[in-house]
């Protein structure tokens, strides 16, 4: 099932313009330090509402779990829906762990991720152990979530149920105030950006580009797909639980919908969508994006979700691979009619039988 | 005891017809269809106006399942054009996608132009002694028409030649072909009896318990649980896993608690899809 996955889609979802394998990681840390020096301006804009700043710290929150899905799902192809969870597993276990056990927040926080990164190597190990297809992996992770969110409902002593969990931890310090949250998220954002940037040049990378151009030749060349896949969504999720306690502590208050699949997995998926399925900067730009377009809408109402929508309807009918590599592709063909003879990127060290770039029209 | 298994089996029955009509789109035409229980919540919302308006109840229904039978119709000559240019998993993603989108567009509106409006059919007469249980009328009405779409199903997928066509293509899409069976024209079928059998399942359950505007995810969430518990693309398997989830359900609740029988429940599909990723009645590709 897998393989019949990669044959059909695996080079035209994963195969953006990022997602080539000449790019060094001096021309990636470049990037990251530009589009950090950029996003380092923006309290200069926003800095003196609070309202804005809590919406631009909650864009940073939303890139990190994009990026930690993008690595999940966009270089390994297991379809989490439970994104919403692992953040959720690190918000509640870091405020439980401060709050009502009395650990010092930096070690609840260190806690909780190891908590999330287990939770998801178990959920990956499960799915590889069992061989489930992206639909099915889909689909117990899901599950977990609508479990997870059922939890938190049921155990209201320990959560606080539905009306949310009021962490008094960290009250006072650094992380409450105005600014320093949004330097923190940001300079997490530049982190995971960087770490999968590498992982994607490191053996990781080569294995997962080699799957997906051909499973069966990958495992006979000895690509043990199974451990690489296990090793990514524990990373995927550290990511998630990092981020969730971290956003958890800044904002002192959570609630089952900060962490819930409605409002959180949806708009992953729809930001790394738009920005691109395994593009590396697709989890900015569509964070970026859809955080601006939700404050626009905000005056709609409940009319935002017909907005959402019908956007995701015309994003996979006319972009179904996202903004980043269609452009990308544009840019590059523009610049092979300017130099005729060159028909591919120059490439150094990409494979001699890369398959030819994919028609737009496939998904 | 013997009251919650009774009870059970009834939104067993529910769970089972609702799972059918997901379970045949994707068998046949590996479309996930994340807008049916919206489907369901449109047809509910035509038969409560249908009614406002002061129609009486049987025409109702029937323009209510004509609507949810429309809505696979416009479902599938629309949004659902490009997902069939794809073929396997990249079709089955594509169609969640999708639909997804149309879920949200659906929950949007109905929640904004209705909000808080739910459809509940009220069936006359006291309960009625069934093994000693004293069962509500509307439960057994509800459980008959459920049963009745079942066999009428089976009826259609076994003993008609158009049935068998469906069948042919779920098993061997180009076999059928081969043979001169038009797999489109299937799915389009299909389609349109996945809206008949949403409306259906929207009209019995607002028997039992009122179908509210928001319902929409849940009902697709749970239907999409039983469908896989029973093996995606098998209508008996669907029937089966519906009973022994409500069943479960049911017992679950009544004597552990409702918010830890939905965990049980969830629990319960996790595991079969862990253990049985084919599903109870289905068949490993």
């Amino acid at each position: 099932m897998t393989g019949r996955f990669s044959k059909a889609t695996g080079t035209s979802v994963i195969g953006g313009a990022e997602q080539h394998p000449s790019r060094s990681m001096r021309a990636v840390l470049l990037l990251v330090a530009s589009v950090g020096a950029l996003l380092a301006l923006v309290p200069l804009w926003l800095g003196s509402s609070r309202v804005m700043m809590g919406v631009a710290v909650l864009g940073l929150a939303f890139a990190c779990y994009v990026i930690a899905f993008n690595l999940i799902f966009g270089s390994t192809g297991q379809l989490f829906l439970c994104v919403g969870a692992l953040a959720g597993i690190g918000g509640y276990g870091g405020a439980i762990l401060a709050d009502t056990v009395g650990v010092p927040v930096a070690v609840a926080i260190a806690l909780a991720t190891v908590g999330a990164s287990l939770t998801g190597g178990l959920l990956s190990w499960i799915a590889v152990r069992r061989s489930l297809g992206v639909i099915f992996t889909g689909i117990v992770t899901l599950i977990f979530s609508l479990t997870f969110e059922n939890l938190l409902l049921g155990l209201g002593t320990l959560t606080g149920g539905e009306s949310g969990f009021l962490i008094s931890a960290g009250a006072g310090t650094f992380i409450r105030r105005q600014i320093p949250p949004y330097y923190l998220m940001l300079a997490m954002v530049l982190l995971f950006l960087i770490v999968h940037g590498m992982l994607r040049r490191s053996h990781f990378g080569w294995a997962f580009r080699a799957l997906r151009d051909d499973e069966v030749a990958a495992e006979l060349a000895g690509v043990n797909v199974a451990r690489y896949r296990v090793y990514a969504a524990m990373i995927g999720a550290a990511m998630l639980g990092l981020a969730g306690a971290t956003y958890a502590f800044t904002e002192g208050r959570i609630s089952p919908t900060t962490f819930g699949f409605a409002q959180l997995d949806v708009t992953v998926i729809v930001m790394l969508a738009f920005g691109g399925i395994g593009a590396l900067f697709g989890p900015v730009l569509g964070a970026a994006t859809f955080t601006f377009l939700d404050e626009v809408l905000i005056d709609f109402g409940r009319l935002r979700l017909v907005a959402y929508g019908t956007l995701i309807i015309a994003l996979f009918l006319w972009m179904p691979r996202g903004v980043i590599p269609t452009v990308g592709d544009l840019l590059r063909r523009r610049r092979d009619r300017h130099q005729p003879g060159s028909s591919k990127a120059p490439s150094t060290s990409g494979p001699a039988d890369e398959p030819p770039p994919p028609a737009p029209t496939e998904q | 005891m013997t009251a919650s298994i009774l009870d059970g089996i009834v939104l067993g029955f529910q769970f089972g017809l609702l799972a059918a009509g997901l379970t045949l789109v994707y068998g046949l035409g590996g479309v996930l269809h994340l807008a049916y229980g919206q489907m369901a919540v449109i047809s509910a919302m035509v038969v409560l106006y249908t009614l406002d308006a002061g129609v009486p109840v049987v025409p109702a229904v029937g323009i209510g399942l004509i609507a949810g039978g429309l809505l696979g119709l416009i479902l599938d000559l629309t949004i659902l054009r490009p997902v069939y240019r794809l073929q396997g998993e990249a079709r089955v993603l594509l169609s969640l996608l999708l639909t997804l989108g149309v879920a949200f567009v659906v929950d949007g509106f109905l929640n904004w132009r209705y909000p808080l409006v739910g459809l509940s059919l009220h069936v006359g007469g006291g309960p009625v002694d069934l093994l000693g249980v004293p069962m509500r009328r509307g439960s057994l009405v509800a459980s008959g028409i459920t049963l009745a779409s079942f066999l009428m199903l089976f009826g259609f997928l076994r003993g008609t030649a158009l049935g068998r066509a469906v069948r042919s293509v779920i098993e061997d899409e180009e076999g059928a072909r081969l043979v001169g069976i038009d797999p489109r024209r299937m799915l389009r079928i299909i389609l349109v009896m996945s809206g008949l059998l949403a409306a259906i399942v929207a009209v019995t359950r607002s028997m039992v318990a009122p179908v509210t505007v928001t319902a929409g995810f849940s009902i697709t969430v749970f239907a999409l649980i039983v469908t896989v518990v029973g093996g995606l693309g098998s209508v008996s398997g669907a029937l089966l896993a519906g009973i022994i989830l409500g069943v479960v359900n049911s017992i679950a609740a009544s004597y552990i608690g409702t918010f830890l029988s939905l965990i049980i429940l969830l629990a319960a599909a996790a595991l079969t899809i862990v253990l049985r990723p084919a599903g109870l009645l289905g068949v490993r590709e």
